[in-house]
């Protein structure tokens, strides 16, 4: 039977403690997404610092037990988001949060990401009102959790 | 000659013993750098079709090419760019570990020396070890580094891991994605036929499945867990009679059905959710579920 997830704890200073990756194969997404939206969502919330190495890909890859080509398009992609950048000779690292894109671009991101959120609420029938408040909720616990860990 | 694109091109391969049609009418490209997977049942002709893109046979019909040749008529040229791991390994029993590898070297243009060393500590092998006195797992390690030390551009696998401890299986998978994939990744490309579906999950990227020496499914893998999703209703009250169109019911008991979609997921949701729906989930298909969905008899969703 196929394990649902690979949890991986990889032994780079912050990424100990911070950065779980977790595939899971049932979910649908590719792959290489999964590991670029891990890599955002650390950056996000503050667990991992810019300037932060993120792993090289091959021992991430040996890790995962994923295709090589699968973590350098996961790289190659942060890269083009601007969330890491990759320095010749010493390897990857976490950028600071400046993001590249003009407001409404911005937006558009965004609202695809919730376009998401409200199909899965339809499907689980949960209502406009009930909806609302849940996002405000999960905006201030993230919120809660950078300013706790900014401390 | 043109540069080739693909480094295995099959087109209408048919290989008979006898009159049995081992592989009948089988077409197939892989593209440099993939980890592609060969999927089939005990007998589907897997392994005869290896056989034909080593010249280990010839086909009966259809056009065998690797990187854009015939093996038939360039086995050289071919053998000297590619390695092969089978699922059943001998060597010379009086040779030694060292014996066997520097063997296996004299045959190659390129040896990686580091490689070899790496790999034989990583494996704990003893290099004065005789052949004959290692485990299976310890002569499929050797069979790896074998293939993996001369840094050829096309590593085929037939059944490796099978029969092999966990540990040993791991190991194996991960000296493809490190030692191996890591050289030259866009030129190490990588064909491998196997049972353990679930081992490779992460290292296929494309892959087919065969049945009676045919293809029945050809698919990127990312596509593949996209587009075959199981769902899982439960309503308030018994449905009678809901259309779901292709899906494939795979139990309904009272309240409850689950049954699997291929592509059409939104749609039959949709039409679910004409019920008096209590709750309703859906994850992908692993590529094991999707090989077992395709083949089970009575209920091919491919």
């Amino acid at each position: 039977m196929t394990k649902p997830g690979v949890t991986v704890i990889l032994s780079y200073d912050r990424w100990v403690t911070d950065v779980r990756f977790q595939l899971n194969f049932k979910s649908g997404k590719p792959v290489y997404l999964q590991l670029v939206d891990q890599v955002k969502s650390a950056a996000a919330s503050g667990a991992v610092q810019p300037g932060d190495p993120l792993p090289s890909i091959r021992p991430l890859a040996e890790e995962l037990r994923v295709n090589r080509n699968t973590v350098a398009k996961a790289y190659a992609e942060l890269e083009s988001q601007r969330v890491i950048e990759t320095i010749a000779g010493k390897g990857c690292f976490v950028r600071a949060s400046s993001s590249p894109f003009r407001k409404d671009v911005r937006l558009k991101l965004v609202a695809e990401t919730l376009d998401d959120a409200v199909v899965q609420a339809h499907h689980l029938q949960v209502g406009k009102a009930e909806f609302l408040r849940l996002s405000e909720e999960r905006f201030d616990a993230f919120e809660d959790q950078r300013t706790s860990r900014r401390a | 000659m043109t540069t080739p694109t693909h480094v295995i091109e099959i087109d209408q391969l048919v290989r008979r013993y006898g009159r049995t049609d081992a592989v009948n009418g089988l077409d197939l490209r892989v593209e440099p750098g993939r980890c592609y997977g060969f999927f089939g049942r005990n007998g589907a002709g897997k392994t005869t079709t290896i056989k034909c893109l080593l010249n280990l046979l010839r086909p009966t019909g259809g056009e065998v090419r690797v990187f854009g040749m015939n093996p038939v008529r360039n086995e050289v040229a071919v053998k000297s760019r590619l390695a092969y791991v089978p699922d059943y390994v001998a060597f010379y029993p009086w040779m030694t570990v060292r014996d066997t590898l520097s063997y296996f070297a004299s045959f190659r243009a390129r040896w990686n020396r580091e490689a070899e060393r790496a790999l034989i500590d990583q494996f704990r092998l003893d290099p004065a070890q005789k052949t004959s006195h290692l485990s299976k797992g310890q002569r499929t390690q050797v069979a790896l580094i074998a293939a993996v030390c001369p840094e050829p551009e096309l590593l085929v696998l037939d059944e490796p891991t099978s029969g092999l401890d966990p540990i040993v299986r791991r190991e194996f998978i991960q000296t493809v994605i490190g030692a191996y994939q890591d050289g030259d990744p866009g030129n190490r490309t990588v064909f491998v036929s196997t049972h353990l579906i679930s081992e490779f999950e992460g290292l296929i990227d494309e892959f087919t499945i065969i049945e009676n020496g045919r293809n029945v499914l050809t698919l990127s893998a990312d596509v593949a867990r996209e587009r075959y999703q199981k769902i899982h209703a439960r309503f308030a009250i018994e449905p009678d009679g809901i259309e779901l169109g292709s899906a494939r019911v795979l139990r309904q008991r009272g309240k409850e059905i689950e049954l699997v979609v291929n592509g059409d997921a939104e749609a039959v949701m949709n039409r679910l959710r004409a019920g008096s729906l209590e709750s309703i989930t859906t994850e992908s298909l692993s590529l094991e579920e999707i090989f077992v969905a395709t083949l089970q008899p009575g209920g091919a969703i491919a």
